[in-house]
């Protein structure tokens, strides 16, 4: 496997205000790799160093095969970004944004209407072609805004939260297209702080006020910063008894969720049944269902997020 | 929705070999933003009618309605000698119908009272011992007291009764002097604007300061509503260079800003009768040197303003306001505080102007106007080399 994106402690700082610190990874080629955190974290600054809109103060990094600080208008021509801030103009059609950006990158004449066309046509939005862009609703503009990034057919694209804002169908409708554009090969780099959407990633960073504070594949993530077994029970008096769940032998956490209670516990000290029946035992308390779950990768960021200092100091060592 | 038709993995092809080929797509890159820019403006017909309608309302308006030829100058007369001779030369002098009388006083203190009321721009004071003066066939001493105040017509108002008294004089068989204060100057647009025809001196003044606010302020709006709108971001990231990005976005406004000169000059050419006594090379090469010069300042001021508020505020000041109070549009530039004359130095109006009623009105050539050229076209590579530069260093 070929890498896209190889980066080396890059990092990037406002006066005295570090906003990436000593950053790390590679992204494969065709990977929809997803960079997972809180406002302010980082993300957007990493997306931009990478993208050769802003000059990293330390660190390498290489897009494309291309040094960012070296050799910045070649990573230009190698990759597509989508901004977070929606940023086509919304005075012109749909076609018109298009055909703009394809002159941006050298199309002309029936090369650029081909392209428009398939473009249209990849983003299902051929009947809107006339449309004007502030016409468009939310999710339609960051179909169009896709688009525009994926118009001159970049190795390499970078999308900066699209999804922000949008509604859910419009998210998997979105979600749909960055799959099938990975799947043909092209590398992916998504941020975004929905966690439903990272479990569509192949990988994923976490970032942690400018660090990178775990790296992996979904499920890998779970396993190292959520291990155990998790039991979602629901029922009555639930809520108010968790403390008392929680001091129940082999249990690691326990936490309301929706209208239930996730309940986590080793497996080698406990089992499913033994849980329930101490859960029933406590006074005040009715167990209507019990339901095996996964981790989600919301308890991995909190865990990941608790555990930064310490890693820090790990890191250092 | 088709998935499979988006993607492609095929290595850009945005990174041309040869120089020719980068030279193309570099043209595409800037025609891209040129139409672009150009939806825009259809977009908000507002920059248009900015663009064309302003020079023909401002012709109108200046050439019509606020013409400093007054057919009839407003003066009150201070007759201290009140004799059949004074009375007679008075009425000479009023008779022609340039001079009104606006009033009478008892003696020139007054007038300062005049001038503070408004009435009257000028008094004229015929002094005690006229009659005997005119009797011992001694030179006549007539005063006039001019209103600083208005400058452009102090000046018109000047020649009218200079012109106005000299003949009513001689009609008497007197030899006239006149004690002016302000003492006069002697305009030049005296001698090639016989007529005193104030169009004529105005016209060449309007062009610029009307092509200063379609060139300035249009452009001005150019790129600070990029980064109004976040667009410029995105505009970044792709292989697009500075220079083509102000190239491209010059495109249209350049066009507008021609249009807007011709405008001006066929409108001044026939509704006043604007001659073209020099040569009209040298009036293109000068609007044009001008106009790049206008486009570069608005184009440096959208790029440092980075939002349309402060973009439209800094037009006015840094262009608009000095294109017409500072160039010699309104008020002579001999006649400004030093401080002012020094800065008038760098109002490119200032040069155009200059050249401008040379070439229209007195026949100049290039002998005449290199230096201003000169001055212009400096101007226009100074703006944009700046422009270019901060262009790139506001971003990172
Ligand atoms: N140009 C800048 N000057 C100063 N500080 C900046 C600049 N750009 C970003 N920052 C700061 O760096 C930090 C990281 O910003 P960044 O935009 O990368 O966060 P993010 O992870 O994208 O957050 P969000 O989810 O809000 O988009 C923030 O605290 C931000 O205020
Ligand atoms: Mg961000």
């Amino acid at each position: 496997m070929t890498k896209s994106i190889v980066v080396e402690g890059l990092g990037r700082r406002f006066g005295d205000f570090v906003a990436v610190r000593d950053v790390s990874f590679h992204v494969q080629k065709g990977e929809i790799f997803g960079y997972l955190g809180a406002n302010g974290a980082g993300k957007s600054t990493t997306i931009r160093m990478l993208s050769g809109l802003l000059a990293p103060s330390s660190g390498h990094a290489r897009v494309a095969g291309h040094d960012i600080s070296k050799a910045p208008d070649k990573v230009k021509a190698s990759i597509g970004y989508m901004s977070q801030k929606f940023s086509l103009y919304l005075d012109l059609t749909v076609r018109e944004n298009l055909e703009f950006f394809g002159g941006i990158y050298g199309r002309w004449g029936r090369a650029l209407d081909r392209r428009v066309e398939e473009t249209l046509e990849s983003i299902g939005m051929r009947e809107l072609a006339s449309t004007s862009t502030a016409a468009l609703p939310g999710g339609l503009r960051q179909r169009l805004a896709l688009g525009s990034a994926l118009f001159h057919q970049p190795p390499i694209v970078f999308l900066d939260e699209p999804t922000a804002g949008v509604d859910p169908a419009s998210r998997r409708e979105f979600w749909k297209l960055i799959r099938g554009i990975s799947s043909a090969g092209t590398t992916v780099f998504v941020t975004t702080h929905y966690m439903d959407e990272a479990e569509y990633c192949a990988r994923i960073g976490l970032m942690v006020a400018g660090t990178l504070v775990a790296l992996d594949t979904p499920a890998a993530l779970k396993k190292q910063w959520v291990p155990g077994r998790i039991l979602r029970l629901e029922g009555q008096g639930l809520v108010r008894a968790l403390p008392a769940v929680r001091g129940l032998g082999g249990v690691v956490e326990a936490q309301s969720f929706g209208n239930g209670v996730h309940v986590r516990f080793d497996p080698a000290r406990t089992g499913d049944e033994a849980i329930v029946a101490s859960v029933r035992a406590l006074p005040a308390v009715a167990v209507h269902s019990v339901e095996a779950v996964e981790a989600n990768l919301e308890d991995v960021f909190l865990a990941a997020a608790d555990a930064k200092a310490e890693k820090a100091i790990r890191g250092a060592a | 929705m088709s998935e499979a038709s988006l993607p492609r993995t095929e290595p850009s092809a945005a990174l041309p070999r040869t120089k020719s080929r980068r030279r193309t797509s570099s043209l595409r890159r800037i025609f891209a933003i040129a139409r672009k820019e150009s939806l825009h403006v259809q977009r908000d017909p507002q920059a248009l009618y900015l663009a064309l309608g302003m020079p023909i309302m401002l012709l109108l308006l200046f050439g019509y309605g606020v013409s400093f030829d007054m057919d009839e100058l407003p003066v009150v007369l201070v007759d201290e000698d009140a004799t059949p001779e004074s009375r007679a030369l008075s009425d000479a002098v009023f008779a022609s119908g340039e001079l009104r009388i606006a009033g009478t006083a008892r003696s020139a203190d007054a007038a300062h009272q005049i001038f503070a009321d408004r009435d009257a721009n000028a008094v004229l004071v015929l002094p005690r011992g006229l009659s005997e003066s005119i009797a011992r066939g001694e030179p006549v001493e007539v005063q006039l007291l001019v209103d600083g105040v208005e400058a452009n017509s102090a000046a018109q108002l000047q020649g009218k009764a200079e012109a106005a008294v000299r003949a009513a004089s001689l009609s008497l068989g007197a030899t006239p002097a006149m004690a002016m204060s302000p003492p006069t100057e002697t305009r030049l647009s005296t001698w090639f604007n016989p007529e005193e025809r104030s169009q004529l001196f105005l016209v060449p003044g309007l062009a610029a300061y009307i092509l200063a606010i379609v060139a300035v302020l249009l452009t001005a709006l150019t790129v600070s509503r990029e980064w109004d709108r976040s667009s410029i971001q995105q505009l970044f990231v792709t292989p697009v260079r500075t220079w083509e990005i102000v190239m491209g976005k010059l495109l249209p406004y350049f066009t507008l800003g021609v249009i807007a000169e011709l405008i001006v000059f066929v409108t001044g050419a026939w509704v006043f009768d604007v001659p073209m006594r020099g040569d009209p090379i040298v009036l293109g090469l000068a609007s044009l040197l001008f106009l790049l010069g206008m486009l570069g300042q608005g184009m440096l001021i959208s790029i440092v303003a980075k939002n349309q508020m402060v973009a439209t505020q800094m037009a006015t000041m840094v262009s608009m306001l000095p294109s017409m109070l500072l160039s010699g549009f309104m008020f002579p530039i001999e006649n400004m505080p030093l401080p002012l004359q020094v800065i008038s130095n760098v109002v490119p109006a200032r040069y155009f102007i200059h050249t401008l009623r040379g070439v229209l009105l007195r026949g100049n050539g290039f002998a005449e106007v290199w230096f201003d050229l000169l001055m212009l076209g400096g101007f226009a590579f100074v703006m944009f080399t700046i422009a270019t530069r901060r262009f790139k260093r506001e971003l990172a």
